[in-house]
């Protein structure tokens, strides 16, 4: 190994000027500030409430929805609380209910999700065995004036339109 | 009539030195979001009305002027704590009081001067209170008693200290070029030409300008030479211990002190209220002509505007349409302002002394705001210097460069009067 010297630099009388280095500083930002003065609709701000994010994409973890069967639209939760035991904010709320129409056995009477609990981790829709609950609506702003409000119930939560291709469970 | 004439450049001071204010701290804001590539504040409004985010300002002042006042019980000297804000303020704005807005305007043979003080000593009046000015940070600095306070007044009178004496020798050598304290007469001389282009300060005495321009950021306490306040290593520095409006004051006072010095860069260096080649009675002489100029240059630009305008509003913020708001009263105005000034440039009326005078205003504000944008660009451009940089660019390169240039300066004068032409 070679020793490799480095060039020290602002020894040299033009670097001991400043004016050299100060000019082409100020010619870079003068450059940004007239490309934005002539047009200010090209600025990556997003003036959020007036105007809106364009890039939410289906992996936003966004307001959970429960998805339905493709065979008849039913709801494709089992209600095998895996989504409750994988929450680390407890804020899953399932009773579970025999299911009679014969695809399967149970499926829950009530699922509320606590949204001012919820973290939006996503361990729920990891811990899905059937590809029934997923955070794939896109919503990113949920508001309301009563705590209530806030607990999404099952029709809730079915009615949420996903903005992934997939509308449907997934689940075999 | 005669005390309206004594009384304007009064009120025309309070105009550039206070109204002023929150129009420096918007375009602070907005130049420094687009240099960053933001936006800034584009949302504060009046009933719709956001004028592209100066009423931001306003409401920022408000709400410095309104919060409560409180004394930090430490405080041994109330008194010097008190008043030391004001004393930077009211040096801030004194300042401004020697700067000519306009050429001296004679009517009915009587001389009104464009200067809110009509003094002879314009440079010595200016430096006396730009001085001053440092006393009231020094003031504040030693009367809130903490360390951070006390260590940002210390580098602010180190600093003033140092670069006073550049600033003070980069004055001397224009003074000897111009032959004259008096602002006024600095500005006459500069409507000369030398060869085709104008004789202003800048392009007489390209060092001098150079160094009283860096001399007056450092003066005012301005980026690069902020180790007064710089925030990341000594809280806020000399005001770490003021609130509210006490502290409103020193904000305010930093932004007049800039004003001012930028005023009188431009009296001194760029030609001050005088358009360039164009001397005042030239003005007068040829009124009619040059108010078609200023009527076709009106109409163009309010065009110009407009159509920027159109492209650049980026959201209708409200239900009343703010940009048509906008339209109609600019297109109103122009349209206004053009039939006035094509009723003088047909002849019709006979006060040119006042025309000239209003066109003179404009034209020193032009070149304030282009100084300010200067003052602003520098800011959001340059890092903060060191405090030993500072000091070693102040007493070793400014300090022997000036004086190098007053010897240079003293030997073209001497040789220029005793065997020119």
């Amino acid at each position: 190994m070679g020793i490799k010297v480095v060039h020290r630099h602002g020894n040299t009388f033009k670097e001991k000027m400043y004016i050299s280095a100060i000019f082409s500083g100020m010619k870079t930002t003068l450059k940004h500030f007239s490309t934005n003065l002539k047009d200010a609709t090209q600025i990556p701000t997003v003036c959020y409430p007036d105007e809106k994010p364009t890039d939410i994409t289906p992996r936003y973890r966004g307001v959970h929805r429960l998805t339905h069967r493709k065979e008849d639209n039913s709801i494709a939760c089992v209600a095998c609380f895996m989504c409750a035991t994988a929450c680390p904010s407890n804020c899953i709320d399932i009773v579970a209910m025999a299911r009679e129409d014969g695809l399967d056995e149970k499926m829950p009477k009530v699922f509320n999700i606590d949204l001012l609990e919820c973290v939006f981790c996503g361990y729920c829709v990891e811990a899905c065995p059937c590809d029934a609950i997923r955070m794939d609506s896109g919503i990113y702003s949920v508001v309301g004036e009563t705590r209530e409000e806030f607990i999404y119930d099952k029709e809730k939560l079915l009615s949420i339109k996903g903005i992934s291709k997939e509308e449907y469970s997934l689940a075999k | 009539m005669n005390t309206f004439l004594i009384l304007l450049p009064l009120m025309m001071t309070m105009l550039y030195s206070l109204a002023t204010v929150p129009i420096l701290v918007w375009m602070e804001r907005r130049i420094a979001a687009f240099i960053q590539d933001r936006v800034g504040p584009n949302r504060c409004n009046i009933g719709g009305i956001r004028l592209g985010g100066i009423i931001q300002s306003i409401a920022d002042m408000m709400k410095l002027v309104f919060k409560e006042e409180f004394l930090p019980s430490h405080i041994k000297n109330k008194l010097y704590y008190l008043i030391a804000p004001s004393i930077a303020f009211v040096s801030a704005f004194l300042t401004f009081m020697v700067i000519p807005y306009a050429d001296n305007i004679t009517l009915n043979g009587e001389t009104y001067h464009m200067q809110a003080l009509p003094t002879e000593l314009g440079v010595l009046w200016f430096l006396a209170f730009a001085g001053l000015g440092v006393y009231g940070i020094i003031l504040g600095g030693w009367a809130s008693h903490s360390k951070f306070a006390i260590l940002g007044s210390m580098r602010a009178t180190a600093q003033v200290i140092s670069y006073e004496v550049a600033m003070g020798l980069a004055l001397v050598s224009m003074l000897i070029t111009y032959g004259t304290i008096n602002l006024n007469e600095m500005v006459s001389y500069q409507t000369q030409s030398f060869f085709i282009i104008p004789a202003w300060g800048a392009i007489i005495q390209p060092l001098a300008t150079i160094i009283f321009i860096v001399t007056a950021f450092a003066e005012t306490n301005r980026a690069p030479f902020d180790a007064a306040e710089s925030e990341s290593e000594i809280v806020a520095g000399y005001h770490t211990e003021y609130g509210a409006m006490k502290f409103g004051l020193f904000f305010v006072a930093e932004y007049i002190a800039m004003a001012a010095s930028g005023a009188l860069i431009v009296t001194i260096f760029f030609g001050g209220y005088q358009l360039p080649y164009l001397s005042t009675s030239d003005l007068i002489n040829h009124f009619e002509t040059i108010l078609w100029g200023v009527i076709i240059f009106a109409v163009l630009t309010s065009i110009l505007f407009l159509r920027w305008m159109n492209k650049n509003s980026r959201f209708e913020f409200s239900s009343n349409n703010e940009t048509k708001i906008y339209t109609t009263l600019i297109i109103g105005f122009t349209f206004f302002a053009t039939i006035v000034m094509a009723y003088y440039a047909f002849g019709f009326g006979e006060t040119h002394e006042v025309g000239v005078m209003i066109l003179q205003f404009v034209v020193f504000t032009v070149k304030l705001f282009v100084l300010h944008f200067v003052f602003i660009w520098v800011r959001w451009t340059l890092p903060r210097f060191r405090y030993d940089q500072t000091q070693k660019l102040g007493w070793n390169i400014l300090l022997p460069l000036s004086l190098a240039n007053i010897f240079i300066t003293a030997i073209v004068v001497v040789i220029g009067v005793n065997y020119g032409n």
